[in-house]
């Protein structure tokens, strides 16, 4: 049985003569401890998504079911984790995670909530780093910070928003382990939304390709049958990676050619003309 | 269309006309009622609800220099000064006409004038019989009052009389020897007098009540006033402009002096020896230079708050034109080099906090020492030359204020200029330098253009911060215009003066406004990353 | 040109020794890249790909010649760089447009530059012959904000390209995109390069990129003293067609190898970076 689920949810932005429809008939059933990965590209509704499964936004038409219930609210059973890791600047690294902590456990004596905070913050690797202001971290601890505090609060249902693509390769990678490892120390659903191919291969169990907007729905699943622990660089070489790679690009080779497909060739020719040279400075 | 008139409201910052059209066409009509509401009906009930107590609370202030005006009064005083500016136009032009022009407005004058003279002697009437209901009125109000009065001051006055016989009478009484007795008729005589000092208060209430009653006011009456002055004023206006169309018109006042030129003439080819031709020649001459200047003579007209709103314009407009042709100039290079910025910062931040009241002297000194003689002088020459503005008579004391104006408000413009060069996308630099594009290009293509919404930015504030220094140069300069207007509203004190000074509130209030709106849609025409566009 | 002066063919740039440092002056100096040596023959694309902060972006600038270099040289053409020009055209990461200019007025501004003999109507039509090419025909009088990233940056390589460059540089062009947008953009470039032939240095951290656009990869080592690590060649025949190049038996051998070699410099660096993201590792270090 399904944990997480929407059922039929459309959401359109604008005054109703012009209404973009952003989303359309959207499907989704994640099992309980489930890592999903959807595949979404720029202006495929991927933020709108995870809005309506945080209960941030409301759908127009359809329900979001956690547990065979609808949800309605934004509620700490859902932790949200954002690309720009919307830490509070003015508070440290302990007191952004305390924060959240005092929201979902305000019965903790401050020695608990202190020996509660660091728990996370060890789990994250940020050890040594807790009395820092977020300007003082590179942008992989930022992301660290947020991790922790999303985790802090305990949600069943981990809703990650492109967490790792604004950082840099190797940090990238860091992270990626890292969210995986914790992953599977502490089991939870887990809905990650990315734009990158072998992130989602490296990380999860199922892969789900959000067709480009508008309109954008759910297009088909792709389970993602490698055996974990994933090791990076043995991955590539693996035959079923291989396969599951070009099932995906492949498919995501259609909207390419749909959305190229009308950029007619120019029939012009280049101008003959050639360029001045410039004497060297 | 619809997006086209949504956009030109974005862009010319009406934001509060949006709700409207889209209601027109019939978008979300809950949403858009609920916009008119917050960002129309909203501010205007404020302004009623600021009215309404305004008109409340006026008349219980009183102010040695009159009653606070109630916003009827500053209403009407708004019209006066209307009526005023209308009137003296029609005087100017009357003083040039000619011809069968003349005629036609002489004739429509005595035409009016024969209207209204019956209608005076209604107003008249009108007033007087309002002031024969008023007295009758306070009479009838007044009667109950009136005979107490009379009863009780005949009964005092006996009273007084009676105390003073019986006193009196003790007094004759009284032995030399009887010093207690005495000093016990000293008592009674105080007694007597406390007595007739609380009576005689108590008979000035009485007729205090009374006065309260005749002083109150008498809405019929007040409005016959009125009419009658306006009436009054008309007519006097009429009179003025049927004397400037014939005696005092220019043409009529040039053919009389053709006339007595013609008469010397002859006179002169017929007199008899040289002293006698001596003097008419000199008599002639003289003559022709009057008729001359009369030709070319204009109405003196008075200055009237319309044109001193102009003629302030004017000048924050030339202020302002001239701080923003040194402010740009010198934040580019500011923003340019860090050594200019460097040799500048000093002179910045010195001159910056100087108030227009220390600016003012010195301008006009410095002005009065490049026009020696402001009646023969180029730039003064050249101004009046210039079409629409020449009436204006630019003087001194206008470029004095408004060097004041410039020298308080460029350094916004170039504080701002500096930073939107200094702070060019580094980008942007990279492109222009993978280019080759030559240091003109570079200015005009790429530096200029990114820095122009910041230098707008700018140019706002130093309007704005002009427009406030202007009034205050122009009291302290005298030059005419909304300043000098407040200014001489202080000193006349005439009746309507507190009235018209709140009258210039609303009018340096609204110009305001309009020139900082001005200045937000050129703002947003120039700014790239384009609001505008944002629909 | 005669052809006898003409550059050989195998040796159209030449970059030889080169070096950057900046001054430390607590110090040494800190040195990015050091004795740096690259041929690229006419026509051909090269990818320089390394992790970021190895100072690939660094020897892209040197040879646009927007950055000083601190030591070796570099031979375009026959011409010695010194300072930049449009003969080496660069399209940045961000798209660098200027925002209160048409995609047509940013694309002008440098044809005006470069063929200032060429008439007006030579003019536009070099700039709508280029727009149109990155298939921005319907968007040619837009402003920046109105377009999208991938947009943006399509009008970045139109206006490389508009110049004629000898050597068209383009530095993790794609960087900023989602890899669907990504791959529409590597298409369009790719065409384009090989309808007008034109030499090309790509700097990207992207192995997909790397493989499918390049005839050669130029795998740099981590900095500081960031060299060239190893050159790989790509077999397949250009045109290329992403599908086939998916499809063949060595594409992901040449990917594992790339990310191999990625990885190994990762394992090198993380002992060495002072300022390693990770603290555990920080401290280990």
């Amino acid at each position: 049985m399904a944990y997480l689920e929407l059922a039929k949810v459309s959401k359109g932005f604008g005054p109703p003569s012009q209404r973009t429809a952003v989303l359309a008939d959207v499907e989704l059933a994640v099992d309980e401890n489930e890592f999903v990965a959807i595949l979404g590209f720029s202006g495929s509704g991927k933020s709108t998504l995870v809005g309506i499964l945080a209960g941030l936004i409301d759908p127009d038409e359809g329900d979001v079911m956690l547990a065979n219930k609808v949800v309605v609210d934004p509620g700490p059973e859902r932790g949200v984790m954002f690309q720009n890791y919307s830490l509070l600047p003015w508070l440290t690294v302990e007191g952004n995670i305390a924060l959240a902590v005092r929201k979902v456990m305000p019965g903790l004596s401050r020695v608990e909530r202190a020996e509660y905070v660091q728990r996370y913050v060890d789990m994250v690797n940020l050890t040594g780093s807790e009395a820092k202001c977020p300007d003082e971290l590179s942008g992989g601890m930022r992301q660290r910070a947020s991790l922790a505090r999303t985790l802090a609060m305990r949600p069943n249902v981990l809703l990650l928003d492109e967490p790792l693509s604004a950082l840099d390769a190797l940090t990238r990678a860091n992270l990626q382990d890292e969210i995986v490892r914790i992953w599977e120390e502490d089991k939870r659903t887990v809905v990650m939304i990315t734009n990158d191919v072998d992130e989602a291969a490296l990380m999860a169990d199922r892969i789900i390709v959000l067709t480009p907007g508008p309109r954008a729905t759910l297009g088909p699943s792709f389970d993602v049958d490698l055996p974990r622990p994933r090791d990076r660089a043995g991955l590539n070489r693996d035959r079923r990676f291989q396969a599951l790679r070009k099932r995906i690009t492949g498919y995501m080779l259609n909207f390419t050619k749909t959305q190229a497909g009308d950029e007619a060739r120019s029939r012009r020719r280049m101008p003959a003309i050639e360029p001045r040279v410039f004497e060297a400075a | 269309m619809k997006y086209k008139i949504l956009k030109a409201i974005d862009v010319s910052g009406l934001t509060f006309l949006a709700p409207i059209v889209r209601l027109a066409t019939g978008e979300e009509p809950d949403v858009q009622i609920r916009a008119i509401m917050q960002m129309i009906v909203v501010p205007i009930v404020a302004f009623a609800v600021f009215v309404g107590l305004w008109s409340q609370l006026a008349p219980r202030h009183k102010t040695k220099s009159g009653e606070v005006p109630t916003p009827a009064v500053v209403w009407d005083a708004a019209q006066g000064i209307w009526t005023f500016h209308a009137r003296e136009g029609d005087k100017e032009t009357a003083y040039v006409l000619a011809g069968e022009q003349r005629e036609s407005a002489l004739m429509a004058a005595k035409d009016r004038l024969a209207e209204i003279d019956p209608l005076t002697e209604l107003a008249d009437r009108q007033v007087a019989d309002a002031e024969q209901e008023k007295s009758a009125q306070v009479a009838e109000l007044t009667a109950p009052l009136r005979t107490k009065l009379a009863v009780v001051s005949e009964r005092y006055g006996a009273d007084q009389a009676a105390r003073k016989a019986r006193w009196m009478e003790r007094a004759d009484r009284t032995a030399v020897s009887d010093t207690d007795a005495r000093l016990a008729l000293l008592g009674a005589w105080n007694e007597h007098d406390l007595r007739t000092r609380e009576e005689r208060e108590e008979l000035k209430n009485l007729r205090a009540e009374i006065d309260t009653v005749g002083a109150q006011a008498f809405p019929a009456l007040s409005a016959a006033q009125k009419a009658q002055t306006a009436i009054a004023e008309e007519r006097q206006f009429l009179r003025k402009r049927i004397e400037v169309l014939t005696a005092y018109n220019r043409n009529e006042k040039a053919r009389a002096g053709e006339q007595q030129l013609a008469d010397l003439r002859s006179k002169y080819l017929q007199a008899d020896g040289g002293a006698a031709m001596a003097g008419l020649a000199a008599n002639i001459a003289r003559t022709r230079t009057r008729v001359e200047s009369i030709r070319e003579s204009n109405y003196a007209r008075p200055y009237t708050l319309p044109m001193q709103i102009l003629r302030s314009l004017l000048c924050v407009f030339v202020g302002f034109l001239l701080g923003s042709l040194i402010a740009i100039p010198i934040g580019i290079l500011c923003g340019l080099s860090p050594t200019f910025m460097a040799a500048m910062m000093p002179f910045i931040a010195l001159f910056k906090p100087v108030s227009p009241i220390v600016w003012l002297p010195i301008a006009l000194i410095v002005v009065g020492g490049f026009i020696p003689d402001p009646d023969d002088h180029w730039l003064i020459n050249g101004f009046a030359g210039l079409p629409l503005v020449g009436w204006m008579k630019i003087n001194p004391a206008f470029l004095a204020s408004a060097i004041t104006v410039a020298l308080c408000s460029m350094w916004a413009t170039m504080v701002n200029t500096a930073l939107g060069v200094a702070s060019i996308d580094d980008d942007h630099t990279n492109v222009a330098r993978m280019l080759r594009l030559s240091a003109r290009e570079r200015l005009f293509r790429i530096v200029l253009p990114s820095a122009l919404p910041l230098i707008f930015a700018g140019l706002r504030i130093s309007l704005s911060v002009g427009w406030m220094v202007l009034i205050a140069a122009e009291l302290l300069s005298s030059s005419e215009g909304i300043g000098k207007y407040v200014w001489d509203m202080f000193n006349n004190g005439a009746s309507d003066s507190f009235a018209k000074m709140f009258v210039v509130v609303f009018v340096v209030g609204s110009i305001g406004l309009a020139l900082d709106r001005i200045m937000i849609v050129f703002q947003r025409l120039v700014s790239f990353d384009g609001a505008p566009t944002a629909i | 040109m005669t052809p006898e002066d003409r550059t050989p063919d195998d040796k159209f740039v030449e970059i030889s020794g080169l070096t950057k440092a900046y001054p430390n002056p607590y110090g040494d100096d800190v040195v990015v890249v050091s004795d740096f040596n690259l041929t690229i023959k006419r026509g051909e694309i090269v990818s320089l790909i390394g992790h970021s902060g190895c100072g690939k972006s660094t020897v892209l600038t040197m040879v646009a010649g927007l950055n000083a270099t601190s030591g070796g040289g570099i031979v375009v053409d026959g011409r010695e760089v010194a300072g930049p020009g449009p003969d080496r055209a660069v399209v940045f990461q961000a798209p660098c447009l200027l925002p209160w200019m048409t995609a047509f007025g940013n694309v002008l501004l440098g044809v005006r530059n470069v063929y200032p003999h060429a008439d007006v109507e030579e003019r536009r039509d070099m700039v709508e012959y280029c727009l149109e090419a990155v298939g921005l025909a319907d968007a040619m009088h837009k402003r920046p904000c109105e377009l999208s990233g991938g947009m943006q940056q399509r009008v970045g390589v139109a206006r490389a390209i508009a110049l004629k460059p000898k050597l068209l540089l383009l530095d993790e062009p794609f960087g900023r995109l989602d890899s669907l947008t990504r791959m529409q953009l590597q298409d369009v470039v790719l065409r384009t390069l090989d309808e007008h032939a034109i030499t090309t240095m790509i700097v990207t951290h992207d192995v997909d990129e790397a493989v499918f656009m390049c005839d050669r990869v130029c795998m740099m080592t981590t900095g500081p003293n960031a060299r060239v690590g190893r050159l790989l060649d790509i077999p397949f025949q250009r045109p290329r067609r992403r599908d086939e190049v998916i499809e063949s038996p060595e594409y992901f051998e040449l990917r594992a190898q790339l990310l191999e070699f990625l990885a190994a410099q990762e394992h090198a660096t993380v002992a060495s970076r002072a300022d390693a993201d990770d603290p555990q590792q920080c401290a280990a270090a």
